[in-house]
């Protein structure tokens, strides 16, 4: 008798193109499911397995997986809304007109950006309530808790950096409410603001510097914040589960050396 | 946790106490029980990936990103607002000097919060909402009493007169008392943003004998409520001049 014939899936999936790029089988099995994770650079990030507790929604919301779901809906949709925008006085104005009357899904793509920025400074903030209230801060997570208060402050300045570009009213003042505030430091307030807006008023240079830093600086270091925090989560023993007792510390904490 | 000798004496024969009692939840041991990421986990995220996307999407269908209308260094807006969360600090602004409420206070915020993990060094506890059964009550109290204290002082500095048509404590003190306004704007106020938490701590050690954990999470939930109190002032109860106005009296984005 005839052996049955393959189906196309089952073609593709023996095919050498689709070998050389999974490597692994679908995970319906515990060996194929180690074998994708530790395969994927995207799901390595994971563990293979992790505490039941893990993937309780009620104990992380998964607020700090959507932060950086966030973070890439944002740099989608930034990259997008760079192939219109003009950092210049007033074309960057003109720039976002135009983006919202002649650009193809261009209001949609300011929008989508603009409510996922205030969605992101609402959840960096909520998750480090809850990493908070679930005591995860604790060692040996203490030098990850301090990172992670830095991506909070990056997150601020990313979301401030942003909120000039359009050069509307609600732009410039917002910005020079923002840098008079920190003009006022104590003996180093005027060359901070100074520095801050390329002069001595929010004009053409301080759009240039703020875009410079809100589409390349800061970003670029969010990311390297970002991993140092993912990488310190898995040296530090991966999500925080209970300690009831001294006894218990070492059991349940493997440190990855 | 550690039980005095004559309790323990006293316990023999009755069952034997939990040691988990004092904790705020006993996660059970099933919970801990490890289990494959795929697809326990990343089934969720993938859900709650795309459940947020489909959110922010409905949004930007829905609700346009504001743009007024051309940047104008001549027309300064009344109110001229920060974005809403630094609205916090500029409801700051209104009460004391601005190096203290720009620059001192976030500053101090910071890094306060950075130390919380080199001063509760304690690793029982890791892992479990409030630790212990008292820390919800805590952390409630302190919501509530930091709210109260914010808007009571908020309330103050809009209604004190002062003299030349001002109206606070700082502008009384400085204005109707003659006191220096290093005294009225920063040595007042820092005493007032330093008394408010050291009696929290005080009231939270006297009355549920805090320790250190729970003493943290007084102050976090002092910290939270400050940041959520003034902000939600500064953004819905501040209208023209920065004056104290009710949400439907708010100037309109456009004049």
């Amino acid at each position: 008798m005839a052996e049955p014939r393959p189906s196309l899936w089952e073609r593709i999936r023996e095919s050498s193109l689709y070998r050389s790029i999974y490597r692994t089988r679908y995970p319906d099995q515990p060996r194929w499911q180690s074998m994708v994770i530790l395969q994927s650079l995207a799901l390595h990030l994971h563990p293979v397995r992790v505490p039941k507790r893990a993937t309780r929604l009620t104990y992380t919301w998964g607020l700090g997986g959507l932060s950086v779901w966030l973070f890439l809906i944002l740099t989608f949709t930034g990259v997008f809304l760079m192939f219109y925008y003009v950092p210049d006085v007033p074309g960057a104005y003109f720039s976002i007109q135009n983006l919202a009357t002649s650009v193809t899904f261009g209001q949609f793509m300011r929008n989508l950006h603009r409510w996922a920025a205030h969605a992101m400074v609402l959840l960096v903030f909520m998750h480090m309530t809850r990493v908070f209230l679930t005591g995860a801060y604790k060692p040996p997570r203490e030098y990850n808790w301090m990172v992670g208060v830095g991506l909070l402050v990056l997150t601020f300045l990313l979301s401030f950096t942003g909120y000039l570009l359009p050069w509307d009213q609600l732009a410039l003042w917002a910005i020079t409410v923002g840098t008079n505030m920190a003009g006022s430091t104590p003996l180093v307030g005027g060359a901070i603001r100074t520095a801050l807006l390329g002069g001595f008023s929010v004009g053409p240079a301080t759009l240039v510097r703020w875009y410079t830093l809100h589409v390349i600086f800061l970003p670029l270091a969010l990311i390297v914040g970002m991993s140092i925090h993912f990488w310190r989560i898995r040296k530090d023993g991966g999500i925080s589960t209970p300690i009831y007792e001294e006894e218990e510390i070492g059991s349940h904490v493997q440190l990855a050396q | 946790m550690s039980s005095l000798p004559s309790e323990r004496i006293e316990e023999e024969g009755a069952p034997k106490p939990n040691p988990r009692e004092r904790f705020f939840e006993d996660v059970p041991e099933d919970e801990l029980r490890r289990v494959f990421v795929w697809p326990n986990l990343l089934s969720i995220e993938l859900i709650g990936g795309l459940l947020l996307l489909l959110l922010l999407g409905l949004l930007a269908v829905l609700v346009n990103a504001p743009l007024e209308t051309l940047a104008n260094d001549e027309k300064t807006p009344d109110p001229s607002k920060a974005p809403w969360y630094f609205l916090g600090l500029q409801e700051l602004l209104l009460h004391m000097h601005p190096s203290l409420a720009g620059v001192i206070v976030p500053g101090v915020v910071i890094l306060g919060l950075m130390a919380i993990p080199y001063i509760d060094r304690e690793r029982v506890g890791t892992g479990i909402y409030f630790t212990t059964k008292k820390g919800l009550p805590i952390a409630l109290f302190s919501l509530a009493y930091t709210a109260v204290w914010e808007v009571a002082l908020i309330l103050m500095d809009q209604y004190l007169p002062a003299a030349e048509g001002g109206h606070g404590l700082g502008p009384y003190l400085h204005t109707v008392l003659g006191w220096p306004e290093w005294i009225s704007a920063i040595v007042v106020p820092s005493a007032i943003m330093l008394f408010i938490p050291a009696l929290l701590v005080l009231l939270v050690r006297r009355r549920w004998q805090a320790d250190r954990r729970e003493v943290m999470i007084a102050l976090y939930a002092f910290f939270f409520a400050s940041f959520w109190t003034l902000t939600l002032v500064g953004t819905f109860f501040r209208g023209e001049s920065m004056n104290l106005v009710l949400p439907w009296n708010l100037p309109g984005f456009t004049q």
